[in-house]
């Protein structure tokens, strides 16, 4: 009695498997993506009590996935302090001596204090990952 | 998409007709997770590229993901930190951009989540008689409210379409927008102030700041004028854009409208205007938005490099047009009348004459120019026609301004990537009728 359960139950779930695979080979479904939350929470109605104050929520950052390789890190907290590092990925592919050109132009004409050892590291990392010849994503 | 929908639907139906009897729908969920990894059709394969180039950008908007911020719609992103994000082609089928769509470019991070008009206010200073401090109050009741529908571009927009491709916001075509702006003459403010007669410029300063040190342009947002431009005249203070408040990311509480020129000078969240008495030597006038002073900005990289170029500050936006529909994303039917319909604009005055080819340029028709709104606003303009074959058709769209200014046919480069004006084109498939 129990091994006939058994059997029915093997059967039944085998049934429902091939079925279910004969649906879902005809379509695509329940994909979700977790790369790019760009969730942002609705504004309440403003409140009358804020009198002359005009306000919105805090902005949503969209941060991009820079190239993994070394450097990333320095990239990631010397270019940052002003701006995103979307500036870098949103570029289209570069060459290695415009790279090195923006580098110098955000420590000389912007002020960005970057130590003379991290400068080449940054440089050589946005030119192993951000020209025509090895861009990827 | 909607026939790949029909026949999966078709599919799933002949399915569950083999399963019938099996309508076991407690094995359904459970079976979900014996299933093969399916992912072949994932978002990632049936989306944009991530970037575009070396080559220019194929498409009519930049690439980034489109995503949602406080007081707008989905926007094209840019860049998060600061703001920029760019306005998608179907917003462009009015002749007026809704605030809500309307694109959005900070130059520093620092921006304004909030704005008390109680403590707010407007200054006037530097060489005046008279340095005014003024509310938003003052600004709506003590200087006549003036309207002008003008077009706001920014100096960049399309530079992802030049060859060879230039660092910078990489936009497409929707860095744009029209809006009725409302405020305060700039030229009636000034004269209540009363300027003083070695004063030779007018300089203009948001609530906006960066992280860079002091002194640089990656700390402070400045923008000026000779107080000799007649474009002084035109200008306003608004405090309502489309007849309503500005949003906090167009520039809440006022901005500077300047109607023709480039947005670069349309300073947001207006709170300074400094009358100087020496020209602005700022990093954003000196240094940034600056073009060769050559027919249509127009240089190239050799002569960049040999140091040979001459720059001036960028000033009115030369003529444009753009084919917002068909937009090619659908194929049309052979001998099915459709409507090809756009906009066009020129910072030189109103657009008086607009053609349209369908065979890639060598032939020209005009089209209807739609309703008039001044000078400085997008006009739409329309025309009729009916594919008269299978096959595909490269469509053509070119303005000309007040002044007889045409859009030309070829590029234009220079290293800011600034003045894109070349002839639009649209690839549309028409499928056959039966």
């Amino acid at each position: 009695m129990r091994y006939t359960t058994v059997w029915l139950i093997v059967v039944f779930t085998g049934f429902t498997a091939a079925a279910a695979r004969l649906m879902y080979a005809q379509f695509d479904a329940g994909q979700y993506s977790q790369k790019n939350s760009g969730a942002i929470a609705q504004p309440a109605p403003p409140a009358e009590a804020d009198g002359a104050s005009y306000s919105v929520t805090a902005y949503p950052l969209y941060p991009p996935e820079l190239a993994p390789g070394a450097g990333r890190e320095a990239v990631q907290s010397y270019c940052a302090t002003c701006h995103s590092t979307r500036y870098i990925t949103m570029q289209p592919p570069l060459p290695p001596e415009t790279w090195a050109a923006e580098v110098d132009k955000m420590i000389k004409v912007m002020g960005q204090p970057i130590p003379e050892d991290v400068q080449p590291v940054i440089i050589k990392y946005l030119q192993a990952h951000y020209t025509p010849e090895n861009r990827k994503r | 998409m909607n026939e790949h929908r029909r026949l999966s639907r078709r599919g799933l139906l002949q399915s569950l007709a083999t399963a019938a009897g099996l309508a076991a729908t407690a094995g359904f969920g459970a079976a979900t997770n014996l299933l093969p990894q399916q992912s072949q059709v994932s978002g990632d394969e049936k989306s944009l590229p991530t970037f575009t180039g070396p080559a220019p950008n194929p498409y009519w908007n930049s690439v980034g993901p489109v995503v949602q911020y406080p007081q707008k719609f989905p926007l094209v992103l840019l860049t998060d930190r600061p703001i920029q994000l760019e306005t998608p082609r179907h917003y462009f089928e009015t002749a007026f951009t809704p605030n809500g769509a309307f694109y959005v470019r900070w130059h520093l991070d620092e921006i304004p989540n909030a704005v008390d008009l109680s403590v707010w206010r407007l200054s006037v200073e530097g060489s005046v008689e008279r340095p005014l401090k003024l509310s938003m109050s003052d600004l709506t009741s003590k200087f006549k409210p003036l309207s002008v529908a003008a077009v706001n571009q920014c100096s960049g927009n399309s530079r992802s379409k030049l060859q060879p491709r230039v660092p910078g916001g990489q936009w497409g075509d929707g860095a744009m927008g029209n809006a009725k702006w409302t405020g305060a003459s700039l030229r009636e403010l000034l004269d209540s102030a009363k300027i003083k007669p070695d004063a030779l410029a007018v300089q203009f300063q948001g609530l906006d700041k960066g992280k860079g040190p002091e002194g640089r342009g990656s700390h402070e947002f400045l923008k000026s004028l000779d107080l000799k431009d007649s474009v002084l005249d035109d200008s306003i203070i608004a405090y309502a854009m489309n007849d309503e408040p500005l949003p906090m990311l167009n520039g809440f509480p006022v901005r500077l409208v300047v109607p023709g020129y480039f947005a670069t000078y349309w300073v947001k969240s207006l709170s300074f205007i400094r009358v100087l008495d020496k020209a602005d030597e700022n990093f954003w006038m000196k240094t940034a938005y600056r073009v060769p002073d050559t027919p249509r900005g127009n240089t190239n990289p050799e002569d960049v490099k040999g140091g040979k170029v001459r720059t001036v500050p960028i000033t009115r936006m030369p003529v444009r047009s753009f084919i917002v529909t068909p937009n090619g994303e659908k194929k049309l039917i052979a001998q099915l009348p459709v409507i090809i319909r756009g906009i066009a604009f020129s910072g030189y005055g109103s657009v008086n004459k607009m053609e349209v080819s369908v065979d890639n340029g060598k032939s020209w028709a005009s089209a209807q120019l739609g309703e008039g709104h001044g000078p400085y606003s997008f006009r739409t303009w329309s025309i009729a026609w009916t594919p008269p074959h299978p096959g595909r058709y490269v469509l053509a769209a070119r303005a000309t301004d007040g002044k007889g200014n045409v859009q030309p046919d070829e590029g234009v480069w220079n290293p800011g990537g600034y003045l894109w004006n070349r002839i639009e084109r649209e690839q549309v498939v028409v499928g056959r009728a039966s």
